[in-house]
């Protein structure tokens, strides 16, 4: 028997180098296209291509993709963050209190108690699973159902109406030369967060961590702070989503994000962010978040039942999460 | 427990307490309009002809699925498809209100001409339903309406349960249980939602002041479902000479159906509120349970679709509809069942009736 050739002819081959590319880093991309693409044709005639609709999905998504940014910090460093979808409720209902109480304090007030409770979830999160050493899966399973509950006593079950112009205007409703604040938001929060991702030393050090954390502290890097971090950034996202929703609902409720943290994770993933850490990518999120919020969309306007619409979500997700973890085990 | 309470917390009343109310109470509608039974609004043949020539559409943003809205959600389709009116969006928004507001604004992209709508928040109701305002949809509502919205103006109609009627179909199916006399123990559901509360406080009322022979000799809230059955064993065990039970809703009721069979209570009677599947084999297999009260729920999808269909003829609909009330017992399970639901009994519930 000859000994194994140590360059298969097969592999210098077309097919061989397409193989080779990293279909991973692409598949976000190329299922958003091929998504849009196939609604576009379908439902031409069904109100999909106006551009009321395109900028509907571009808003509703607004939240989701923030809260995503903040996931995407998380699981790079090797965590989870199962509690983002409580956090939204807290803090939209913190911020929709605090400015119901001093209604002159308003804007500033609502922001600082929306971003502050969102931080303060953060906060214990980071401190159990830096500090303590606790799985962050575990830890953050038992805070959402823990703040779930603070979110429905905080005012019994009832909405609490958000009146104030500014506010409203600043994160729901209002425009900046003809753009949506909530694009804007978005805009802004991705920018920042792929630049920090990408561009810093910080960025850098949760990849570290999140590759190998024992690796990461022998090089210095400082794990549990970094940890510690992320969770925070995790909080102050998922904070700044519970004012977006506030804002564009003029209310808020204990229901808030309470249904996102699925979509949000499926985007995050599908956007090329391992779940055990080590890689991630801010603009693969943004994509993900969108390709959600296209497919919801369409499959609604397609005029699909509700189970079916579920049911035909479920199958592109399992696929486009399928083709990403598959090229990440090669 | 039906998640569509939650929904109905801002439902307006004009009833207090039942005791201390010297007359019979009523239900009226989320802004204090009297209610006008359903079966007042009929199409007749040539204006459904026009319909049937008109090309609309309908859309549904529903606040969750499950059974009974499942069965709203038939009986709304049924009608359009008789209506000739086509159904081209249906969505549940998982009783989040942001994602029922983005429903709406998604559904309105194929410019509906009706959009049947529970809303999950009727305080945020203005923003949620605003891009179906600005598109023109005549909009119909069912058990509450959007705050600050207009009747006439800017939505056609509420469709709702009757319930204070159910609180009095129950009230009468305790009276037929205990044969006009007996001592009833009365667990109410102890926290604020308006549709229980409004239901229990009817019930009460009819108990004291409609039948003579019944006396109300326990009172218990129950807050937490998950506690009834210590709350039924205190109440039985402090009350032994109770012989007849209120439960709020059908889901709880089966907890106490438990207790009872620890006790070995079978001379207990429950009547309770809901259809549901575990309560009605006991009830069909000669068990405690001696009703179930349930509405019209098929009804109200099947007047929600046609209240809908009248506006958009010009017509004017009355700002609040509702839906009879029925008592189901064992020798009317089929037909209750059907008549509350628009589907058969479940295959278990029907076998173990014959």
């Amino acid at each position: 028997m000859s000994p194994p050739s140590t360059t298969h002819p097969a592999e210098s081959s077309p097919l061989a180098r397409l193989s080779r590319i990293n279909l991973q880093q692409y598949v976000v991309y190329v299922g958003f296209v091929a998504i849009f693409v196939f609604f576009a044709i379908v439902l031409r005639d069904s109100g999909f291509l106006t551009s009321r609709n395109l900028v509907n999905i571009a808003l509703q998504t607004a939240p989701a993709t923030i809260m995503a940014i903040g996931l995407v910090f998380a699981l790079s460093a090797g965590d989870i963050d199962l509690s983002i979808g409580s956090t939204v409720a807290v803090s939209a209902l913190c911020a929709a209190m605090a400015m119901a109480a001093m209604p002159e304090a308003g804007l500033l007030l609502g922001v600082a108690a929306g971003i502050g409770a969102g931080l303060a979830i953060g906060l214990v999160n980071g401190l159990l699973v830096a500090y303590l050493r606790l799985p962050s899966f575990l830890v953050t399973l038992a805070t959402m159902g823990l703040f779930a509950g603070v979110a429905r006593s905080l005012t019994q079950l009832r909405s609490i109406p958000v009146t104030d112009s500014m506010f409203t205007g600043l994160f729901g409703s209002g425009s900046l030369f003809g753009i949506p604040s909530l694009v804007i938001w978005t805009v802004v929060a991705v920018g920042i967060g792929h630049f920090v991702f990408r561009q810093t030393r910080f960025g850098a050090h949760v990849l570290a961590t999140g590759d190998n954390p024992r690796a990461a502290m022998v090089t210095g890097i400082k794990v549990p702070r970094i940890r510690l971090t992320v969770f925070l950034i995790s909080g102050a996202m998922a904070g700044l989503a519970g004012l977006l929703y506030s804002g564009r609902l003029q209310a808020a409720k204990y229901t808030l994000g309470e249904t996102d943290l699925m979509t949000v994770i499926a985007a995050v993933i599908v956007g090329g962010t391992l779940l055990n850490g080590g890689k991630g990518s801010i603009i693969g999120a943004l994509v993900g978040s969108l390709m959600m919020g296209l497919l919801n969309n369409g499959l609604i306007l397609m005029g699909l039942s509700v189970s079916d619409q579920m049911i035909v979500r479920g199958l592109i997700i399992l696929a486009a999460v399928a083709v990403s973890l598959r090229e990440t085990t090669r | 427990m039906r998640k569509h309470l939650i929904a109905a917390l801002g439902l307006a009343t004009a009833l207090t307490p039942a005791s201390a109310m010297a007359q019979a109470p009523v239900t009226v509608g989320p802004n204090g309009e009297p209610a006008t039974p359903v079966a007042a609004l009929q199409l007749t043949d040539a204006e459904i002809n026009q319909l049937k020539q008109g090309g609309f559409t309908a859309a549904f943003a529903w606040h969750e699925l499950y059974d009974w809205s499942g069965a709203v959600a038939q009986g709304a389709k049924d009608e359009f498809a008789r209506l000739g009116i086509e159904v081209v969006a249906e969505t549940d928004a998982g009783f989040d209100a942001a994602r029922q507001q983005a429903d709406v604004e998604t559904v309105m992209s194929r410019s509906p001409s009706i959009l049947v709508s529970l809303p999950v928040d009727p305080a945020a109701g203005a923003s949620t339903y605003a891009a179906a305002l600005q598109g023109g949809a005549k909009i119909v509502f069912v058990d509450n309406a959007a705050a600050g919205f207009v009747h006439g103006q800017d939505y056609v109609t509420t469709v709702s349960a009757d319930l204070v009627g159910i609180g009095e179909k129950t009230a009468e199916a305790m009276n037929q249980a205990l044969a006009g006399a007996g001592k009833v123990g009365y667990i109410f559901h102890d926290a604020d939602f308006h549709v229980t509360n409004l239901r229990d406080a009817a019930f009460k009322w009819h108990i004291e002041n409609t039948y003579d022979g019944l006396d109300i000799v326990a009172e218990a809230g129950m807050a937490d479902p998950a506690r009834i059955e210590d709350i039924a064993n205190a109440m039985l065990l402090q009350n032994p000479d109770i012989n007849g039970l209120y439960v709020p809703w059908a889901e709880p009721a089966t907890g106490v159906l438990s207790v009872l069979r620890q006790l070995g209570r079978d001379d207990v009677r429950i009547v309770t509120i809901d259809l549901n599947e575990p309560a009605g084999l006991d009830m069909v297999s000669g068990g405690s349970i001696a009703a179930l009260i349930a509405d019209e729920a098929y009804n109200i999808g099947v007047y929600a679709a046609r209240a809908g269909a009248a506006s958009l003829l010009g017509r004017d609909v009355d700002p609040f509809l509702v839906v009879d009330a029925l008592i189901v017992g064992p020798a009317n399970v089929a037909e209750g069942w059907q008549q509350s639901l628009g589907h058969a009994a479940p295959p278990s519930v029907l076998a173990a009736g014959n």
